[in-house]
């Protein structure tokens, strides 16, 4: 490309040199003359330059000449082709429709890529954001967990950060706003953290260090989100002074952020905090660290010196043994986990558009061959080659730039589609659209196919044998040996492509039916979820005691409710699903281990009949009952992971343990062992778990589970109900199990329905260019097969003479294709599950498929030749 | 006709440059010269309208060029009639002949 521009230049150039010494000879010799007349010489230049009407004026008007003579050609040959497109409509429909179908999916997919991996995040300095993180030297893994007094060393001893600041949650709340109680996504930050983001205040003001309450008191103030604001009060001007009640807590909304800004995730409402309020230790990480790096420090700057107050506090600090800091580019953070996802699915769309490329190619190649006198007589009459090629270049440039237009309106249709099917909480996938770079994306995508489709059979037209070409009579010419060869190769490469996309899709979608079928060691269907919030400050008993009432309360009569056949609570199932992290266990009478050594596990608050509501198996003891209050000794259940790996070859039952950082707390006596679930990610092992009875602690507010033979909407308007009459100051958000499940699917299944329609239309364009192909050889072939025929050649006898030649072609894509899948598997192993890369059922089943539509793709044109009457293509020579 | 210098009517500039070059090849500044001593400095060519002419002409295959040595010695760009510039050249000139054949039927008509 630039090669070409190149030569572009460098010729302007050489015009432009010879009429600027063009003109100065003119301007010489005339002054010569009139010098000669008797003139002065500076009279002389005067009048030169005025008879020439002033040399740049001439310039400009040759200049125009030039311009024009291309404008024109340009003009002629767009006409040219148009004409001759419309007069073939049909191959225009068709070529046109594979192309702007496959080049509109290009752009789809490529907006999406581009709105979430490649433009810069919509703040100031974007690129100057980065995730300050806690780096876990003991497994190599970098975590956004951060603690308090850590966040608080890095803050005050780093010097490369213009603002570093610690937030926290970004979660569902109950907010009390008026009279009405919802769910709103509140976040904790410190007073740099709208800094960070070069944010200012669309109303009222943002939060600044007077604002940060003293250590235990709770916040005053908050900044809400624009939209949420807009929502509720009107405007964001009428939010300003509006007082609402976040978790307990009333505070007076005293600014509004811009529109659009609800980092992290989506928040509604920013809190100020102290970064230590949460968590006073080293050994908790509630908190997220963001920085913005002052313009001079480059990132490796930061990482190195975050690793140097990292490994400093490790000396110092017996809790950070395993732990040092690292700094990861923000937009990395937040789309790293897509990203393979994503290049997978363009990398899927690209290989679409190569196999249309290819079939059109095919197309115009055999059109090209129609057309073969038309062009032997151009070239006769004087066209040169470069000439010819031009024109055939144009033409395919009509039709890709006319396909990408069309795939332009398409795309903004398709990428609403992806969109739809996406997962919920992929960043920014909203904002895809059609922008300044997915037009230079378009206007590339558009670029390349007449490249590669269109100077096939340019370079085919310009190589031309005139005599043969004119003696052949044109359109009935055989073709030559090249020009099946060319064919052949097109072939050979979709099939290719084809098996490479369709393996990869085999082997998506084997691994989301294993992932479906997982044994999740609970059963999903049936069961209603109802996410609560009961607000309370934790410095409060009487309110703590209040609560757990209310539960008991809920529950109660949520199980006398007709068609409920089980019915219990526990603390924050799946909300957002980020998995918890896991917590030390301590086991009585024997050593302490030491940190990073310990068996960990989950710890779950739950209330009885949980089990029973999600039918896990009760495998030894008991489960929880109305016996497990307060006064009674603490209780607890473990799952069959810790019960294997914390008591290996004894029986849990009766021992007893203890978790979490609190060491003063009671120790929990196992009394049961429940099956294993998996809960987060049904990709991975089951993980150790510890249930306790939440009925003897006062400890958190409660989602609620429903196993009903009801439909789940009654159920939930009874609930609802019933939950209102108990305190209507409590928030509440239903979701089936189901769904629930479902949403831990997403991102797997996203991707195995988009590349499986992408395999899909692969398979069908290639066994079109396999037909399109088979059926021109035939064509050429017919008074071989005529003639074979006379001379008594029965059906079965041409028809595997026809297939043999296409199945042949086939038969070297499939090799190749399953060469290229194989290679190209390894790339893939991280986005399968219980499925090799190299699996040979998948290979098998896409042989089967491809050689199947291919065999149809050869048989229809077989048969068609062997049917024809001899004496009627005879009689037609 | 009229012993003042008229400026040449549309369009003829071209015929009147591919004439003088159908003469012999010359450059630029010796078309000009050539153009006003053949029609005996009644014409007046517009200098600065005579090389976008010359260009256009080339452009439509009808003149072709090359630097060649000039008669003072430095080089120049001459100019010289191709076979089809040969061609366009009598198709102008009958069209104008026509053209001044029914213009003169016209005026001999009415007086």
């Amino acid at each position: 490309m630039t090669k070409l521009l190149n030569l572009f230049r460098r010729r302007r150039n050489r015009l432009e040199r010879d009429l600027d010494r063009e003109l100065r000879y003119h301007i010489d010799r005339r002054v010569e003359d009139l010098i000669k007349d008797g003139l002065s010489e500076p009279e002389a230049q005067r009048r030169a330059s005025i008879e020439l009407g002033g040399v740049p004026q001439v310039q400009e008007a040759v200049r125009d000449t030039w311009i024009w003579r291309w404008l024109d050609e340009l003009l002629r040959d767009a006409r040219y082709a148009m004409r001759s497109l419309t007069r073939s409509w049909g191959f225009t429909a068709g070529a046109g429709a594979v192309l702007a179908l496959t080049i509109g999916a290009n752009i789809a997919i490529f907006s999406v890529v581009n709105t979430v991996l490649l433009r810069p995040l919509a703040y100031p300095d974007a690129e100057r954001l980065v995730s300050v993180e806690t780096l876990w030297t003991n497994t190599g893994r970098a975590s956004q967990d951060v603690s308090g007094p850590d966040f608080l060393d890095w803050q005050a001893k780093n010097d490369v950060f213009e603002q570093l600041a610690a937030y926290f949650g970004g979660n569902e709340t109950p907010v009390i706003v008026g009279d009405r109680a919802v769910f709103a996504n509140s976040a904790y930050v410190s007073a740099e953290f709208f800094a960070v983001f070069g944010q200012s205040a669309s109303a009222g003001r943002l939060l600044t260090q007077d604002d940060v309450p003293a250590e235990q008191a709770p916040a005053t103030a908050a900044v809400v989100a624009y939209h949420w604001a807009a929502t509720h009060f009107g405007s964001d001007r009428d939010a300003i002074g509006k007082r609402i009640t976040v978790y307990g807590d009333t505070v007076e909304i005293v600014g509004v952020a811009t529109p659009g800004f609800r980092y992290p995730g989506s928040t509604d409402i920013w809190s100020p905090m102290r970064a230590t309020a949460h968590a006073p230790n080293r050994s908790d990480h509630p908190y997220q660290s963001v920085g913005k790096l002052k313009g001079e420090a480059d990132i490796t700057r930061a990482q190195a010196q975050m690793r140097a107050i990292g490994d400093a506090l490790a000396g110092q600090y017996p809790e950070n043994r395993f732990k040092t800091a690292t700094v990861i580019p923000l937009q990395q953070r937040l789309t790293g986990s897509l990203e393979a996802t994503l290049w997978v699915l363009m990398s899927a769309v690209g290989v679409v558009w190569l196999i249309g490329c290819a079939n059109i190619a095919n197309l115009l190649l055999a059109r090209a061959a129609g057309r073969t006198r038309e062009i032997a007589l151009r070239t006769a009459l004087g066209a040169g080659r470069v000439r010819v090629m031009r024109q055939v270049l144009t033409e395919s440039c009509v039709l890709a730039g006319g396909a990408g237009l069309v795939g332009l309106l398409l795309a903004s249709l398709l990428v609403q589609g992806v969109v739809a099917l996406s997962p919920a909480n992929v960043p920014r996938i909203d904002d895809a659209r059609i922008d300044a770079t997915v037009l230079g994306f378009a206007l590339g995508i558009s670029l390349v196919s007449t490249a590669l489709f269109g100077l096939v059979p340019a370079l085919h037209a310009s190589r031309l044998d005139l005599s043969t070409a004119l003696k052949q009579g044109g359109s009935k010419a055989t073709a030559s040996r090249a020009g099946v060869r060319l064919r052949s190769v097109l072939v050979v490469a979709e099939v290719a492509l084809s098996v490479i996309l369709l393996a990869t899709a085999g082997l998506l979608v084997r691994s989301f039916v294993a992932l479906q079928q997982v044994d999740l060691g609970f059963t999903t269907d049936r069961v209603l979820v109802a996410y609560t919030e009961y607000a309370v400050r934790d410095d409060v008993v009487e309110d703590l005691w209040t609560r757990s009432r209310f539960y008991a309360d809920v529950l109660d009569r949520l199980r006398n409710v007709p068609g409920v056949s089980a019915a219990s609570g526990v603390a924050y199932l799946g909300m957002g699903r980020e998995p918890r992290s896991p917590r030390d266990v301590y086991i009585q009478g024997r050593p302490e281990g030491r940190p990073g050594e310990r068996p960990q596990a989950e710890y779950h608050a739950i209330t009885a009949d949980y089990f029973k509501t999600l039918e896990i198996p009760v495998r030894a003891g008991r489960d929880f009952d109305s016996t497990d209050t307060p006064e009674r000794p603490r209780v607890a259940i473990v799952n069959e992971t810790l019960a294997r790996t914390a008591f290996p070859g004894e029986s849990p039952i009766g021992q007893r343990i203890q978790t979490g950082t609190n060491r003063k707390a009671a120790w929990m006596e196992i009394v049961g062992v429940v099956g294993d679930t998996r809960w987060q990610d049904p990709s991975q092992p089951a993980r150790a778990v510890i249930y306790a009875a939440s009925t003897q602690g006062a400890g958190n507010s409660l989602s609620i589970l429903a196993r009903t033979s009801l439909d789940s909407q009654s159920l939930a308007g009874t609930l609802r109900t019933l939950l209102h009459d108990a305190n209507p100051t409590v928030p509440v958000k239903f979701e089936t199990m189901d769904e629930l499940f479902d949403s831990a699917l997403a991102y797997p299944r996203f991707r195995t329905q988009v590349i499986g329609l992408f395999a899909g239309v692969a398979v069908v364009l290639a066994a079109v260019g396999i037909f399109s192909v088979l059926a021109y050889l035939v064509g050429q072939r017919t008074r071989e097969l005529a003639i074979r025929r006379a001379l008594g050649a029965r059906t079965v006898d041409v028809i595997p003479l026809i297939v043999g030649q296409g199945l042949r072609l086939v038969a070297i894509g499939l090799v190749l294709g399953l060469a290229g899948a194989f290679t190209l598997g390894r790339l893939m192993t991280g986005l399968l599950f219980e499925i090799s890369p190299w699996d040979a059922g998948t290979y098998l089943g896409t042989i089967a498929v491809l050689g199947g539509a291919a065999l149809l793709a050869t048989l229809v044109p077989a048969i068609r030749a062997a049917t024809i009457a001899p004496l009627v293509v005879l009689q037609q020579e | 006709m009229s012993s003042a210098r008229f400026p040449i009517p549309q369009g003829t500039l071209d015929m009147l440059v591919l004439h003088v070059l159908s003469l012999e090849a010359a450059h630029g500044y010796a078309i000009a010269q050539r153009v006003q001593q053949i029609s005996r400095e009644t014409v007046r060519v517009n200098q600065g309208s005579l090389y976008p002419a010359l260009h256009r002409l080339e452009q439509k295959r009808w003149l072709k060029s090359e630097w060649r040595r000039s008669e003072t010695g430095r080089d120049a760009k001459f100019y010289a009639l191709t076979r089809a510039g040969h061609q366009q050249l009598a198709r102008e000139k009958a069209s104008w002949d026509q053209l001044t054949a029914a213009v003169r039927l016209i005026f001999n008509e009415g007086s």
